[in-house]
């Protein structure tokens, strides 16, 4: 048999997600199940080489060619960009990225520049940018409801998934940005070095989804 | 102050020793390929005037390049391509050289890397430009070049993949849609952005064109491609462009063996100034292509001379690379080492120039004594010693 696939999932849900998705598709993924602290882990009977990383991490893998494939959102590619596939959207992972205020506010009122709190600032910048408006864009790493409420920023640009935190700390979503699924992402040279085997899989995915 | 005097540049590295052997062997093995075709080095300049590379036909978004200006304020970068200053000389120096011209290049191109992600500033590309024909045989010239390159590069495997842009662009032009909205198609397809492509399609309309495109990105594969695609749209136009691709395909699949040639109509480049055939290369172990090209008809004029080109660039830094991976060359170690006794440095110096005259590779020892020398010897493995006093003897 020729050297298996490697494929990279984000950690955490999406990792569950697709190793579901693998299983229902007939494979046996009991080496991802009990992985202990292992990092890279076989499925056998699919030829392939689960890898796991951070979201980030999956994009960088991929582009570089030593992971052939890879899982992950969609707010992260937005965010890195880069050069690869994007093959299939795999509908699980669904939320969408949106921009918040506090409720009550008109986020677009007055002349004055607006400040953005964000984790995604290069998806908050072309956003705003399409729209034509200067805003000044502040990277906040953990809970960015928080700016808002301490007047750092005038809104957010962030995941909104079912809108219960924001609601809990008195923000509402102004606009919807882009909805974000999973994606499987290929890289470039993978994908015709090795036509056959991810056409294979991808059309197996397809069909189950 | 902090100084930044001991680094270099992110993108940017020093190569030593085996890396500058490995380079300059691939450099030498591919331009052998080259000038046995007949083809002239040239060189032009790192920098260039921005104007050059500032082109409708071809962007290079400004936020990648590296500037600077000259004495009169004009802004110059560092050169981030090969072929448009070569297009330069064409249509000035050589306007009135006899065609076609044959030309090859081995020189750095620039372009700011994005931080930290493992990606280089600064890459050396050697290539080919044929210049003035649009005939089959100058395209079967230079992509059986392209295939001759592949393969004394490669140690695993390696593939080379043909496309016309003319598929797309005749295919979009059928479309009622903006330049905005067919770059958005085009860089959907470039990505195959299954999911996204279709969304967008769905939005302009539904119609054999709408349909043709959202396959484009899965056309791509061995020789059942020509016939799925006669299959998604057919007029006089896109026949012939596909009818010239296959007898292509065929006839290069003759050159390069079964399954190295493999088709795809969805290659559609952000470089948008091919208007013909292009051509990608693959070395199994590197993530990206390694080699492209294509032909490149209406480029030139823009420089004021109208004359049809193909060519392509070979990335030399990503075969060093793979050969690196794979291979344990060290710079070879010195075939002797003459120690001069105190008073007789004049003979060494003389009999070292006798043995470099017989192709031996001398150098001189500094040590004090000749116990240190041979130790010295011992530890970069040069198996002669030869000591020059009264009379000369060979140590071991």
């Amino acid at each position: 048999m020729s050297k298996p696939l490697r494929i990279a999932l984000t950690k955490g849900r999406l990792e569950k997600d697709t190793i579901g998705l693998l299983e229902k598709l007939g494979f046996d993924c009991t080496a991802v199940r009990e992985k202990g602290r292992k990092l890279i882990l076989p499925i056998a009977d699919a030829n392939l080489e689960v890898v796991l990383a951070k979201a980030n991490d999956v994009i960088t893998y991929v582009e570089h060619g030593v992971c052939d494939m890879g899982v992950v959102g969609k707010d992260t590619i937005m965010e890195m960009s880069g050069k690869f596939f994007e093959l299939a959207d795999l509908g699980f992972g669904r939320c969408r990225f949106a921009l918040a205020a506090k409720k009550g506010t008109d986020f677009y009122e007055g002349y004055g520049v607006k400040t953005i709190a964000t984790k995604y600032p290069n998806v908050a910048r072309s956003f705003f940018e399409s729209k034509g408006m200067d805003v000044d864009i502040v990277k906040i790493e953990g809970s960015v409801e928080l700016a808002p409420l301490l007047e750092l920023s005038n809104g957010i640009v962030d995941i909104v998934e079912t809108g219960t935190t924001l609601k809990e700390n008195g923000l509402e979503v102004i606009e919807d940005i882009a909805p974000i699924s999973a994606r499987l992402i290929v890289n470039t040279v993978s994908l015709k070095l090795r036509q056959k085997e991810i056409e294979n899989l991808i059309g197996l995915i397809e069909e189950n989804l | 102050m902090k100084t930044n005097d001991l680094i270099t540049p992110e993108g940017t590295k020093d190569l030593l020793f085996n890396e500058c052997i490995v380079r300059r062997k691939a450099e030498e093995k591919i331009h052998g390929i080259f000038k046995s075709r007949g083809y002239c080095e040239l060189i032009t300049p790192e920098i260039e005037f921005f104007d050059v590379f500032n082109r409708t036909s071809r962007y290079f978004p400004q936020e990648n390049l590296f500037k600077l200006t000259d004495l009169k304020g004009r802004l110059i970068v560092l050169r981030p391509d090969n072929t448009m200053p070569i297009a330069r000389v064409v249509a000035t120096r050589l306007k009135d050289a006899a065609l076609p011209l044959r030309l090859y290049y081995n020189q750095c191109v620039f372009t700011m890397a994005p931080s930290l992600k493992g990606k280089s500033a600064q890459t050396v590309q050697t290539g080919i430009e044929l210049i003035g024909s649009s005939s089959k045989m100058a395209d079967l010239e230079v992509i059986s070049a392209a295939i001759e390159v592949l393969s004394a590069c490669s140690e695993k495997g390696f593939s080379l993949e043909i496309g016309d842009i003319g598929f797309f662009r005749e295919l979009v032009s059928k479309l009622s849609v903006d330049e905005d909205q067919s770059e958005t198609i085009r860089k959907l397809i470039e990505a195959k952005n299954y999911p996204a492509l279709n969304d967008f399609l769905d939005k302009i309309g539904h119609n054999d064109i709408t349909h043709a495109l959202k396959k484009l990105p899965r056309l791509f594969g061995g020789e059942e491609v020509f016939e799925k695609a006669a299959k998604l749209f057919s007029d006089e136009k896109i026949d012939s462009i596909l009818a010239s691709l296959k007898s292509l395909y065929k006839q290069i699949s003759k050159i390069a063996g079964n399954g190295r040639i493999t088709v795809d109509l969805g290659m559609v480049n952000r470089t948008d100034y091919y208007t013909g055939v292009i051509i990608k290369g693959y070395l199994e172990g590197y993530g990206e292509e390694v080699l492209s090209g294509g032909r490149y008809d209406k480029l030139i004029s823009e420089f004021g001379y109208d004359v049809p080109a193909t060519g392509f660039a070979v990335n030399i830094d990503a075969v060093s690379q793979i050969i690196l991976k794979n291979s344990k060359a060290q710079p070879k170690s010195s075939d002797v080492l003459l120690f001069a006794e105190e008073g007789y440095e004049m003979e060494a110096l003389a009999y070292a120039g006798k043995l470099r005259s017989e192709g031996l590779v001398t150098e001189h020892s500094f040590d004090k004594n000749i116990e240190d020398a041979i130790k010295y010897a011992e530890a970069k493995n040069i198996n002669r010693i030869v000591r020059v006093g009264s009379e000369i003897t060979e140590v071991r």
